[in-house]
């Protein structure tokens, strides 16, 4: 007999209690660690997204605010308010290569998919794609689309096919290879004929920007600013924005998450306290045999901590499970667009694995500390003659 | 007595209630010695169970001294307190109080566990009691399917589980059919043949007439 197998056995001679107990550190745990590693997925998502944009600096219409610069990270519908006339500004400007896009979304087969109007002539290069399947567009204007590797593999699409975008029936000229970002999820099609078919005039969504010279940023959004009055940020500050906003995200959900954690202890607390005055007689006895207060305190202790290691690691599972399963069924939007895009919605992250049981564990711990305490100072004689 | 193992001097328990003050024992001075066999009678709520967990250092006295293998008792902290229990006193009740979710074999480890007995010799030895009991064959059965003398075999079986110099009971037999009674008695007195240290505080005439002393302890006074 060891101090950790006669706490085992205590802990399972109760089971009802014992898997209630459990039940309640497990869920606490489970959420902490879906939003755990949700928001770590998104966060590495957003980095992907960031990296495949392939922009140094992004112009929006002035006064454009964080949602905005989340939506062009994953691809949800921008208002179209810049015009052809601020294109053609932009891209006079020297030392930058620009490019329109407009950014709406259609249906296909019931499910909602992401197009941009583009430059085909340009954005070929801007974005370094190479055509998996078919053509690139051969001339600006056709009524023809290019589309992203995922997108055709969800929707079955392939060079040849045709889909309806608004009414109108369009060949899909090529499929792209896979490029690992939204693109991938994306339809693309010429921008005079996104203009057309979503009537937004002669404008468009925002401009991704590449510089030559990244020593000369600062001068480059100058000359645009100047130039188009128009709102200018770099990647960079996107990234830092857009991050900032998901951070906050995650933070409260990782509280409320922390506080069914928290509430979670309190059940622990509980059922120590239930289990000092119910096992009264057995710390008398233990005492007549020779323990300790310091080994009362320990196995009381040790009682409780095993409530958050074995809470702790079926919550991580469930956890997880939950992160990687239940994800792409969340109802899309831009944040969970980024997790459904993935394909990958949960990460099993070691450090969140460890770090949660760890911290179910110490929660637990401190839980018992009090009953433990309660126990361990029971008079030896009071405790053997409870009835 | 010279070789006096237990010596108590003017020993006093009370406890308060409110105003109340209730005199438990009232200046109990005795010696038992080493290797004897003794009993402590008396009517039911005289002191005599008082006096046994003051004896055994489960409970600390208002007044007067404690010596158990010439150490004073109450020089002891808590601590030292218990970890003289382990080393040198073995007790057992008279509701056996055994651990209910442990086998009769898991009980007498529990024991030897307190008294720092590695884990890897400790099943040897649980059953070496066991079968001095005469349970070997129960040695995986709770105490809820053990009858009531075969709980209180197993629980003299993990009072020695330390080796202890001395025994402590407090109404072994009380809750045993004559049977039982008698199958316990034996043992009792083949372990005093062993060199132990017998005290038991009993209502049992019988067991005192077997006893080498008898101390008879009336409104808390020998």
């Amino acid at each position: 007999m060891t101090l950790s197998k006669l706490v085992f056995k205590n802990i399972t001679r109760r089971r009802g209690r014992f898997v209630f107990t459990l039940l309640g550190i497990t869920i606490g745990i489970a959420s902490f660690v879906t939003f755990l590693s949700m928001g770590g997925s998104l966060k590495s998502e957003i980095n992907r997204e960031s990296a495949s944009l392939g922009a140094n600096l992004i112009v929006t219409p002035m006064g454009s605010c964080a949602y905005e610069q989340v939506s062009i990270l994953t691809g949800e519908i921008l208002p179209s308010n810049i015009t052809m006339e601020n294109v053609a500004k932009i891209q006079a400007v020297k030392g930058i290569t620009a490019v329109p896009l407009l950014t709406e979304k259609t249906a296909i087969q019931n499910r909602p998919v992401s197009v941009n109007g583009i430059d085909t002539a340009k954005m070929m290069s801007f974005k370094g794609w190479e055509i998996g399947k078919g053509d690139y567009f051969s001339d600006d204007g056709q009524a023809e689309v290019v589309v992203g590797f995922a997108a055709a593999d969800t929707f079955k699409l392939d060079a040849g096919s045709t889909i309806v975008v608004r009414g109108e029936e369009l060949q899909v000229k090529g499929i792209l290879k896979e490029t690992g970002g939204k693109d991938d999820l994306t339809i693309f099609m010429p921008l005079s004929l996104a203009q057309r078919l979503y009537k937004t005039g002669e404008n468009v969504s925002f401009m991704a920007v590449k510089v030559d010279n990244l020593a000369l940023t600062d001068s480059y959004i100058q000359q645009i600013k100047e130039a188009t009055n128009l709102g200018v940020i770099s990647d960079k500050q996107m990234l830092k924005s857009v991050l900032s906003i998901v951070g906050t995200v995650n933070i409260t959900l990782q509280m409320i998450a922390a506080v069914s954690v928290l509430a979670a202890a309190f059940g622990i607390i509980n059922t120590m306290m239930t289990a000092t005055y119910e096992r009264k007689r057995e710390i008398g006895i233990l005492q007549a045999l020779g323990a300790k207060q310091r080994t009362i305190f320990t196995i009381f202790l040790l009682e409780s901590g095993f409530y958050g290691l074995i809470g702790g690691a079926i919550g991580v599972v469930l956890g997880l499970f939950v992160s990687i399963t239940a994800a792409p069924y969340i109802t899309q939007n831009a944040f969970t667009t980024f997790v459904k895009g993935s394909g990958n919605g949960g990460m099993i992250d070691l450090k969140i694995v460890v770090g949660s049981i760890i911290f179910s564990t110490l929660v637990a711990i401190v839980a018992g500390v009090y009953p433990a305490w309660r126990a361990a100072r029971l008079s030896p004689v009071e405790a053997i003659s409870y009835e | 007595m010279s070789n006096a193992i237990i010596t108590t001097r003017e020993l006093t328990k009370s406890y308060s209630s409110g105003d109340v003050s209730t005199h438990a024992l009232r200046g109990v001075s005795l010696e038992i010695a080493k290797g004897s066999f003794t009993c402590i009678v008396g009517p039911s709520g005289h002191g005599k169970s008082t006096l046994m967990h003051l004896i055994g250092g489960l409970d600390r006295p208002t007044g007067g001294s404690v010596h158990l293998d010439g150490i004073d008792l109450s020089t002891l902290d808590n601590s030292q307190l218990a970890q003289m229990r382990c080393e040198k006193i073995g007790f057992v009740f008279q509701f056996f109080n055994l651990l209910q979710g442990l086998t009769a074999k898991e009980n007498i480890e529990v024991a030897m566990m307190l008294a720092g007995i590695p884990e890897k010799d400790q099943e040897s030895g649980a059953l070496r009691l066991l079968g001095m009991v005469g349970l070997a064959e129960k040695a995986d059965a709770k105490p809820s399917q053990l009858s009531g003398g075969q709980q209180q075999r197993v629980a003299i079986a993990r009072a020695l589980a330390n080796d202890p110099a001395i025994l402590l009971m407090d109404e072994p037999t009380g809750n045993l059919d004559s049977e039982a009674e008698a199958e316990v008695l034996g043992i009792l007195q083949g372990l005093h043949a062993a060199g132990k240290t017998v005290v038991i505080v009993t209502h049992n005439s019988e067991i005192a007439k077997k006893a080498q002393h008898v101390i008879c302890v009336k409104d808390g006074r020998i």
